[in-house]
Parts: C-alpha cells; structure tokens; sequence
C-alpha cells in the first residue's frame, strides 16, 4: 500500500514554495478585478470632480457651478427631506410587520410574508407607475372611487408631490427593514422575554423594553439601507417629483448629463451623496458600536410566539394593509393597464386586450432583446459576483495576503455608493478609450457586479465563517491543493448559500435602472431603461405590459430558486 | 454570441410578424438608383441604429419595421425617446469614442447647429430630398440634415370633460384661472418640441406668459406626447402644448380629443435628420436618410397624423395639415439661441 | 535516522511566543503525545508539523529532508501526511465511502484499486456496512472512525491526530482510545497525538511529551513520565500528587516535625521539593508495619468517592496538608489520629 505515493515526495523548501502555489495566481487576478471595479472608477470620480473638462487642469470650478444655484441646494435639501421620510416610513411598515411574524401568533404569516417578498420584486418606478394610476389627483382610481362615494369634485390623494413620492418609495423598500428586523428577531431567545415578564412586565412592556432594543442594530442598518436606496434612487422621482414640480439630486443629476455633458460637474454634484452615505455609516458605528449585543449574535435559544389574543386580528388588519399599498393595489392597476387597450377606460370586457403584448413581443424592434438583455445580464452577474466574492471571502478569511481586510472593505465599498453615483463613475473610468466600454454590455455586467457585490460578499464571507476550516485542512493533508478543496469541499457545502445569494443579487439587478440609465446603448437596452423610455411619453399600457414581463419571469426563477433551496433563504442570508 | 441571438430573435420575430400581422410584409418596391446603390453596400452593415424624437413610439416602431421590409436583411434598431435624451445620448457616445447612433433625428433644430458647427455631422444630401414639398427643401443649403418630419402644435382638450364651446380658443386663454389645475404640458428640457413651442410663445406674447401660466399650475410631463395620456386619463383637461399628430391618432384610436388651431397660428415643427460624425454603418445610414423621404414613409407619417413630406402624399380624411392652418415658426436662429434660454428660464419660472 | 525531527522549532505572534524553542525527535513507527494544557503550544507545534503555520525559527524534517523553515515551508499538500481534526472535519456532502475513497483518488490510483482498498479500511474500522451512509446520518464515534479510515488508508509518512476524541462523551472516549492504540500497532504508522487529556495519552503513547509555555517539560514513556517527573509541572499534570518542601542534610531530609532518609537523585544539602502520590502512602491505626518511615497524622477532611477514600492528614505539629487515598474499607473519622507510611521508592525529588 506504499507504492502508490512515491510521486508526492517533497522537495527542497524555499521561497519559492509559497509562489509556486498556482491558486496564488488567481487570487492575485480576483483582487486586481476589484480594484479594477471599484477602486478606479471612485478614484476617477473624485479625480474629475475637481478636473477642468477641457485641460484637465485642477480646478474647483465644478464645484462652484454645481452648487453655485438655489434650485441646486434646493434639490439636496429636497433629497434630505424624501430619503429620512422614506426610512421613517418603512420602518413604521417593516418594524411591526417583522415583529408580527417572527413573535405573534398573527395569522397568515405565510401569506405576508409572500408579499413582503413581492414587494421586494416589484422596481420602485413600477410601483410609482401603479401609484401614479392610483393616485394621480383626478383621474387615480382611489380618487375617483372617493368622488364617486362622496360626491366631491376633487380627490383627496395626490401622488404628485413631496408626500406622495415617500410614500411610493417607501411601500417598495421596506422590505429592507423587515429582512434585516425579522432577521435579528429570529435569534432572540425567548429566555431574554420571560426574564423580563418573570420581573413583572407585561408584552406591550417587554416588547418595547426588551425585545425591540435589542434588534435595534438591525432595524437602523434598515433604516439606514431605506435611506440610502431612497435618496439614489432615479427612476420613481423621475417620474414623479417632475410632475411635483421639484427636484431632487438624481433628477438633477441627470440634468448634468443633458446636452452640454458636464460629468465633471454631476461628479462634483454627486460628492454629496458620498458623504451623507459615509457618515450614515459612521453614525450606525458609533452609536450603535459600543453596546453590546451579543445575545442577538449568539444561538437562537429556545423561541415561543406571544400570544395577541382578538388583537392578532387588528395586527393582520395592518399587515393586509401595508400589504396593500405596496403590492395589492399596484399589482391590481398595472394588471389592468397591462390587459387594457386604454386604462382610462376602467374595468370591462370590451377594453380587454392583449394588444400590449403583443406590440411588445412581436411588433416593437427591441423589447424582445431589451427582456433577454436583462436576464442575461442580471444572470452573468449574479454568477460573477458570487464567483468574485467567494474567492475575496476566501482570501479575507484564510488571511492570505497582508492587509486582507482591506479586500473585504471594498467588496463592502459599493454599498455606500450610490446607484447612480457608481454609473458616472464606471462612465468616466470606462466609456472612454483605451477601453471603450460604452454601449456595450459588458459595462452593464461589470457595473451590475459591482454594485450587487456587497450583497454577494456578506453571503460568501458568512458562508465562509459557517465552515469549520478543518474541513479544507483535511483536503490539503490528504494531497489537494486549495483548489481541489474549494471545488470539492467548500463549494458543495456552500451550495445553499451561494444559490440564495444568486437569487438575492439576480432579482435587484434584473430591475436596476440607476446605474443602467447612463450606461446602455441602443443594443444593450434592458427592461428597466425600456420601461423608463416608454413613460417619457406616457405609455402607461404597454409598459405595464412590460413590467408585467419582468416581474412574472423574475418570480418565475426565484420561484425555481425557492424549490431547489427551500424558502426561508431571504431572512439567513440577510 | 450577440449576432447569432439576434439572427435566432430575428427569424423569430419575423416568422411571427408574417404570420400574426403579414401587413407590410414581402411588398415589392421600386428603388431609386442611389436606394439600389446604397441597400448593396448597406446589406454588408446589416444594421442601423436610429435615435428618433420625431414621434411617438408607435409610429418611429412603424416605420422602423417597414424599413427592414423594404431593404431585407438591414435590421433597423429604433429607439424612440425625447428630443433632448437622444441628443444627451448622442454627445456621451461622441465623448466616449463609442458611438452607437447612425441617424439622429432630433426635433430640435438647434442641435444639428451646434453638431455641424463642431464639424461632427457627416454631409449627405439624399437624392430624395429633391422630390419634398417645396418648404421642406434645402433646410441646409451646406447638405449636412435634411428634413425628415413635420408636425403641428396646437391646443387639445379632452371632449368628455369640456364642450367644444367652453374650450380655449387661442393661447391667451390659457392664462385664464378657470383653467387652475386642469392644464397639461411637456418640457423643453426633455422634448424639442415642446421647446419649439416655447420659443414661438414667446417671441408671441413674451416670458410673461409662461410667468402666468404658472400660476394656473399645469402638471409638466416630460415628452410632449404625455400631454394626450393626462388628457386620455382625464388627470387634465386642456393640453397647452398640444401635439396633432399624436392627439389626432389617439382621438382615431377612440379615445376622446379634440385639437384647436388658434387664430395666432400653431406651431409648425420642422424637424431634420442627420448623420453623425463616425457612425459605424454609414451607407445603412444613408439609405435609412433617403428611405424617410420616401412616399411609403411619408404614407405612415399621414396614418399616424404627422405631415406628409411628399406632395404626391395627401393628409387622410378629417385631418389638418400645415397647409389648412395658420402656422408660426421660428427661425433656425431664433430656435437654436432661444431653446437653451427657454429651458433654464423654464426650470427658474416652474421650478423644474 | 530519525523519522520525523523539530529542531529548535520557534512560532511567535508578535511579542507572544506560541511555541519558544522545541526539539522532538520520533523513530520510524512511533507514537508520541504531545500532552498540556490549553495555550501550551502543543496545537500550533501540530499544525507547524502539518504544514498549515510556518515556524518563525528551527526546522522540521522528515527522513532527513527539510519541510519547514523560516525560509519556506512546504505546503500540507505536498507532506504526505494525514490528520484527524478536532472536528473530524468529515465533508459531509460526501458518503462514507467517497470521504475514504477521496484522499486515493488525488493520487491518481486505478478505480478497482481504490474500492479495494475503501472496503479493507473499512472494515477494519468496522464501518463496512455504512459506506453508503452520508455523515449527517451518523453518531460522532461513527464519524471519528470515518476520519480515522481516511486518514489511515492513504499510508501516510506521519499521522497527526488533533485532539480527536475530545468531543465525544466519557464512554465512548475510552473506547477509542484502545481503538486507536489497536489501528496503531495494527499500521505503524510514525504518530504525533495532540491531547490534554493524560489518560488518553498514556493508553495511546509509546512516549509522551509535556509541553508548557510552549516548551516541552519532559519526554518520556507513560511509566517513567508518571513515577519519575522531573518538574514540577509534569508531576502535577501527570496525575495527583503532594508536594512537600523539605531542607536536605546529614543524609536525610527534614520536614519541620519529621525527617525522611535522603532519596536518590536529591540535593545533598539545601531546600528539596518531594513528590508524593495520594496512593503512595499508607494510613493505618497500628504504628510500625514493615520498616517504613512512618508520621504520626490527624485527619482533617474525608470524602468518599466509591472507588476509595480521600483524606486530607495533617502530621502532628505541622500546618502541612497531606492527600491520601485508601481502599473503601479503611475508614477514618475526621479528627482521628493514624499513622502514615511513606515508601521512598515512590517519592521523587522535583528540579
């Protein structure tokens, strides 16, 4: 039984040992990918920012221009205004709705929870769409129901304005709150409960003194991730803060890119977004930093619902209508728009029509590759950011390289950047020669990949926590190198994971818009920029027709996600 | 990769245009000579990539498709959007050395200036462009664009909501404060158009109009084709910057509308197309040029209400054209100074 | 020649010395612990033998070529070795028999060669009839003779073994330690043991290492380990013990109110420290059975443990507390006075 090993026998140590390791390589290529993605383009962004578009030469000139009008600081402020309005707002929807579900005895917690997750399929300027149906002042639905009930000559809810644009926003991104709250609650012992009620507290008592401080972390980094989205967001205020009459930075933003292009300008304009961003952040560390809260960290311990009694009634009462808002009455106005040959004319037989889609899948030039576009892109993607993170989680958890961590804070970086911000920035670095990205989708992958990495990194590296290292060391005492191991061992065991993090990445990617809006060519269109294009002149049927597209095939491959991987993926992995 | 998944959408597309509409279809057509010469040379591009603002979607898809019928094996990329997007997408492809348009058909005249100006328009006079209606010719004596479209910008109004006689009837009576809340418009910043519109009103009535407009509060879209879906939807009444075509085809669909030509004349909108500087299918480029002055272009422009182009092209039945109206329209320098002017007096005086 | 060497092996975490200055030498086929307490080095110094940390001084070889040195090290891979894990780190996406089966198939060996071998090893951890079963599927020992049949089947140069059996419960612990002394002198295979646990040690060992502070205290085999520690710290890991302090001189040793004769391998002269195991002494109620030195002592505490008694005796004008242990029937009450016999073949003088 000797034989067979004779062609393992060692060498001489040297140097060279450490080299020669050929995986060595590849990690060396993974980090110069992420410097290349995320490094560059923010460098260059700030570069231009104080570059003269002409000479180059150093200047502070952008930043005069860029700030040098009142509409300009009017739009931060605005923006200021909607992001804290939306986090507010979707924690007063995501905070009860996780505690209902994750503590109580609320019926129907399947079926909320399904919609909570609808909510996070459906794009925030589709939702605006539905909303715009709902409440546009006088012709929405909601309004002409109440015109019809009342008797008064005008409607009560108008979506064009500062109130409607928060709310519009914030029914499509609380879901960040509940994932991240449900999450923490799940891992609250009850034991921390009873040792409250043992002292004398009742469960109104206990919830507010113990059970919710202790998620807290988790709801502000909701909050804080509600915020972010919001105030990046271009597309809902695109469609709805115009007609509002203001602005906000994004819209603004996009008025840089109007004829003449000032990229210098929007990436002085841009900075402060950046800011706010980083001292979010900041904030979330400082205050939250010092306390300790292990107990959500540790073992879930044992855990039993409170019991509401009639009020479980009431607490279903709210989610239904949260749910409402956010999925049910979009969802119905967009349906119906999608199948109507002209949505003003309401709910009947003889507008029924299934000339939208058509139109779209068979008549329009570019529909039918715009849809191929995104799911190819936004699968490509989901693939490269999982294949880039692993490995850097890898690189980062095993210590490989000196400074590792500092790997693990750029897979993270994109997270603080927003949307659009990261779009003028992969613009600057990379639609230019020597590279000449634009129009191309490669620009669209790479610019995908980086902005969805965070989400592919905190699933890789905890993943990557969740495997004992022994089980890796056992391959390589055996004879395989880290490669065999990654392939046979980690891989495999990571599947579960991996295939939840390629959904959770594949679904925000199949709808973003920020940063596809300045990137896309005439071939490389995707669903998202299309749908945007067609509500610049108010087709509202035939992109409903076409949000219609996109969400169903999305749920139709997280559905097949949720089959093979089990369901309750969303709130592990967040 | 790309080209074989557009052969596989294409076939695809294709077999299901033949059989679920097999309207346009394997028409025969007579080529001029240059249209023979350029659909060889063409063929080899095998593609064209048009950023147009002259329609809405509909119709620039119409036209689009009757092209790749007309020159079989020339796939015609349309991409329809506002006047002032393409033209943001067109500069940002010239920056960055990329460029993906072949023709640009703006509705703003101030930006084949300024293009041919910087040398970034390439010269091509198309052999068509000698058989137009005698006001479109010569546009540019130099030969870099050539117009392609024509449209009208009047007053519309939703019929189910207002009586013919309770409607505006000239562009004064917008100011009225009966028409607080219930008025539609586009934006100049967004739609050439709509930027047109401004300039003729005011070098009509000055920027105080615009000053009380606002005060009537109109709900501002971006395209100027958003003003027929307010109307449409009934969210507004009155469209202040009405545009014919796209109104007088929505009202043909059954849709309640109406146009109204004030006395002081609509706006009559020419709008050129041109070829930039380094496109990558220059000769498809070219026939796409003298195929939207043909009379088969200029027959989809009638059924979809915009102007004919070629005299042997009449409007259908009920329309109104440019000839049956009082029309107003500023000089190419009045438009080219006066649009970026309007826009930032626009963004001060409506705040957006 | 030596099979395996560490020669002046040093890891440092910085200021912090993990492992400061270690020398071992194993003879082909041996088996060897390296035995102390959590924080002692004796993982690190496994793993630096494994090829998962470099030394940061010293060298490792095996048959005569070097693995490791500051200079480089060669990585696990390419050691011929095996290791059992802590964890057994059994992959659990794989079977019984695919685990086994893995470590051949990276050595490129024929497929009917590999099955052959699989179904040997197997049996001979009798796990045969679970090839098919996926780790999930069984109980710990199960796993721990999973780990074991992959570790052995490749033949390595060197086993190591990481504290394998410290998560499973006491029984079953003590099965396996026979299990692996019998795997061992079944395969021969060189063997480095990292264990805290002494009895597992001495069952296992041929030789034990003590390692504290990263160094090693004393090498021996069990007996000699157990019944001649050279510090203080081996006589007190190794077992129970007294230690009593005592001024050398005049051929004997004082102890305040009672002297022994001198011992072998003490001081002449000055201050000796003097192991004595609880076991070693006798308490009886009769003075002066066989010649032994005898003290007169009072019973301070007692405790009954099943197996025997524990009394804690105090010689009679001394604070010196004694442990000393008894067959169940020797019963004493607290506060009693008896006698106690020493037996200076039994009590070695600590360095």
């Amino acid at each position: 039984m000797t034989a067979a090993l004779d062609h393992l026998a060692p060498a001489a140590p040297t140097r060279r040992f450490r080299l020669a390791d050929p995986s060595m390589i590849l990690w060396i290529v993974m980090i110069a990918i992420l410097v290349f993605l995320i490094a560059s383009p923010m460098v260059r962004l700030v570069v231009s920012s104080f570059q003269d578009p002409e000479t180059g030469r150093l200047t502070i000139a952008n930043y005069i221009e860029a700030y040098g009008r009142a509409r300009h600081l009017q739009a931060l402020w605005n923006t200021l205004v909607f992001g804290s309005g939306v986090a507010v707002l979707a924690c007063l929807f995501g905070v009860p709705l996780a505690w209902a579900i994750s503590r109580t005895d609320m019926p129907a917690k399947g079926f909320i929870r399904l919609m909570v997750f609808g909510a996070f399929i459906i794009p925030p300027y589709l939702g605006a769409i539905g909303w715009i149906l709902l409440a546009g002042p006088n012709a929405g639905w909601l309004n002409k129901v109440w015109i019809a009930l009342t008797g008064a000559d005008h409607g009560i809810f108008n979506v064009y304005s500062m109130t409607g644009l928060i709310v519009v926003v914030a029914v499509t991104s609380f879901p960040y709150v509940f994932v991240f709250t449900s999450g923490a609650l799940d891992l609250v012992s009850s034991e921390m409960e009873d040792a409250a009620n043992i002292l004398g507290a009742g469960t109104i008592r206990t919830t507010f003194r113990i059970t919710l401080p202790l998620v807290l972390p988790a709801i502000v980094g909701g909050l804080i991730i509600s915020f972010l989205e919001a105030i990046a967001l271009f597309g809902a205020p695109a469609l709805i803060a115009l007609p509002a009459r203001f602005q906000v930075v994004s819209t603004q933003l996009w008025q840089f890119f109007e004829y003449p292009v000032r990229v210098e300008q929007a990436a002085a304009y841009a900075m402060p977004l950046l800011l706010i961003t980083i001292f979010m952040f900041w904030l979330q560390r400082t205050l939250l930093g010092r306390r300790g809260y292990t107990t959500v960290s540790g073992k879930g311990g044992e855990r039993r619902v409170t019991r509401l009694g009639p009020w479980r009634w009431v607490m279903l009462g709210y989610a239904l209508f949260v749910c409402a808002l956010s999925v049910f009455l979009p969802m119905l106005v967009l349906t119906q728009a999608a199948f109507a040959k002209a949505w003003g004319r309401g709910f009947s037989l003889d507008n029924l029509s299934l000339q939208n889609f058509r139109y779209l899948l068979f008549e329009q030039t570019q529909a039918q590759q715009a849809i191929i576009n995104t799911f190819v892109y936004s699968g490509i993607t989901a693939f490269a950011a999982i294949g880039l993170s692993l490995a850097i989680a890898y690189v980062v958890t095993r210590k490989l390289v000196p400074w590792s961590n500092v790997l693990a804070f750029l897979c993270m970086a994109p997270f603080v950047i927003p949307g659009i911000v990261l779009a003028i920035g992969f613009y600057a670095a990379y639609a230019p020669p020597p590279l000449a990205l634009y129009g191309t989708g490669t620009i669209l992958v790479l610019a995908y990949t980086t902005r969805f990495l965070p989400i592919a990194y905190t699933s890789s590296a905890a993943g990557m926590r969740s495997v004992n290292p022994e089980m890796e060391e056992a391959v390589r005492i055996l004879g395989g190198g880290r490669l065999t191991a990654i392939r046979r061992v980690l891989a495999p065991l990571l599947k579960r994971n991996l295939a939840g993090a390629w959904i959770l990445v594949f679904i925000p990617a199949a709808r973003e818009l920020s940063s596809a809006i300045f990137l896309v060519g005439p071939n490389t269109r995707v669903i998202s920029v299309m749908l945007f294009d067609l509500s610049e002149e108010g087709n509202f049927e035939v992109l409903s027709a076409l949000g219609m597209i996109l969400l169903v095939t999305t749920l139709v491959i997280a559905a097949i996600g949720f089959k093979a991987i089990g369901r309750d993926f969303m709130v592990r992995n967040a | 990769m790309s080209l074989s998944r557009r052969d596989i959408l294409k076939s695809g597309s294709a077999l299901a245009l033949g059989t679920a509409l097999g309207t346009h279809g394997a028409r025969a057509r007579d080529m001029t000579a240059r249209e023979k010469e350029l659909y060889e040379l063409a063929r080899k591009e095998g593609e064209v990539t048009w950023y147009t603002a002259h329609s809405n979607d509909t119709t620039a898809q119409a036209l689009g498709r009757d092209f790749e019928a007309a020159f079989p094996g020339i796939k015609a990329n349309v991409v329809r959007t506002t006047a002032q997007v393409a033209y943001q997408r067109l500069t940002q492809e010239q920056r960055a050395g990329a460029m993906q348009v072949d023709v640009f058909s703006s509705t703003d005249i101030g930006h084949y200036v300024a293009l041919k100006e910087k040398n970034l328009l390439e010269k091509y006079a198309p052999d068509n462009a000698n058989k137009l209606i005698e006001v479109y010719k010569n546009y540019d004596p130099d030969g870099f664009f050539t117009v392609t479209s024509a449209g009208l910008i009047g007053i519309s109004y939703n019929t189910e909501k207002l009586k013919e006689a309770d409607a505006p009837k000239n562009w004064p009576d917008l100011l009225d404060a009966k028409w607080k809340d219930k008025i539609a418009l586009g934006h100049p910043g967004f739609s050439g158009y709509v930027g047109t519109w401004v300039v003729s009103l005011k070098k009509l009535y000055g920027w105080d109009f615009f000053e009380k407009l606002a005060k009537n509060n109109p709900q501002i879209g971006r395209s100027i084709n958003d003003t027929v879906t307010m109307l449409n939807a009934g969210e507004r009444i009155v469209a202040g910057s009405g545009p014919n075509g796209t109104a007088m085809e929505s009202a043909a669909k059954g849709n309640p509308l109406a146009m109204i030509y004030p006395p002081d004349g609509s706006v009559l909108i020419i709008a050129p197309s041109g070829i930039p500087k380094g496109v990558k299918h220059p000769n498809a480029a070219k026939l796409f040029m003298e195929y939207l002055l043909t009379p088969e272009a200029s027959k989809i422009w009638v059924e979809h209400f915009n102007e004919s182009m070629r005299p042997e092209v009449k409007p259908l039945g009920g329309a109104k054209s440019a000839a049956d109206v009082k029309t107003i329209r500023p000089s190419v320098e009045e438009i080219t100074k006066g649009i970026p002017e309007v826009i930032k007096q626009w963004r001060d005086t409506f705040g957006v | 020649m030596s099979k395996l060497l560490l020669r002046g092996i040093e890891k440092r975490y910085g200021e912090v010395a993990a492992v400061a200055g270690l020398d071992l030498e194993l003879r082909e086929g041996e088996f060897v612990s390296l035995l102390g307490p959590s924080g002692c080095g004796k993982t690190t110094t496994l793993r630096m033998i494994a090829g998962f940390i470099e030394p940061t001084a010293g060298t490792i070889e095996m048959n005569g070529q070097v693995l490791s040195s500051p200079s480089g090290a060669l990585p696990p891979e390419k050691r011929q070795m095996s290791m059992i894990f802590q964890s057994y780190a059994v992959w659990p996406n794989m079977t019984v028999g695919e685990n086994v089966a893995f470590g051949l198939e990276l050595r490129k060996l024929p497929r009917e060669d590999i099955r052959r071998r699989v179904g040997e090893i197997l049996e001979v951890v009798h796990m045969g009839h679970l090839a098919a079963r996926y780790p999930a599927e069984l109980s710990g020992g199960q796993q721990q003779r999973v780990a074991l049949a992959r570790a052995i089947v490749i033949q390595p140069q060197v086993l190591l073994l990481d504290e394998p059996l410290s998560n499973l419960d006491a029984n079953l612990r003590e099965e396996m330690r026979f299990e692996i002394r019998r795997l061992h002198d079944e395969f021969r295979i060189t063997t480095v043991y990292v264990t805290h646990d002494q009895a597992e040690a001495m069952v296992t060992s041929d030789r034990i290492a003590v390692m504290n502070l990263g160094r090693i205290e004393q090498v021996a085999d069990p007996h000699t380990l157990y019944n001649r520690p050279k510090t203080r710290f081996v006589a007190g890991f190794i077992g129970r013990t007294n230690f009593i302090e005592g001024n050398a001189g005049n051929g004997q040793i004082a102890f305040g109110s009672f002297a022994l004769p001198a011992l072998e391998g003490a001081p002449a002269s000055g201050k000796v420290t003097v192991s004595v195991r609880p076991q070693s002494m006798r308490l009886s109620r009769a003075q002066g059975a066989n010649g032994r030195p005898q003290v007169a002592v009072t019973i301070a505490e007692r405790a009954y443990l099943g197996e025997f008694w524990d009394y804690v005796v105090t010689p009679a004008d001394s604070a010196m507390k004694l442990r000393v242990t008894t067959p169940p029937l020797e019963i004493y009450q607290v506060g009693e006075s008896a006698w106690l016999a020493f037996d200076p073949n039994q009590m070695t003088p600590i360095a």
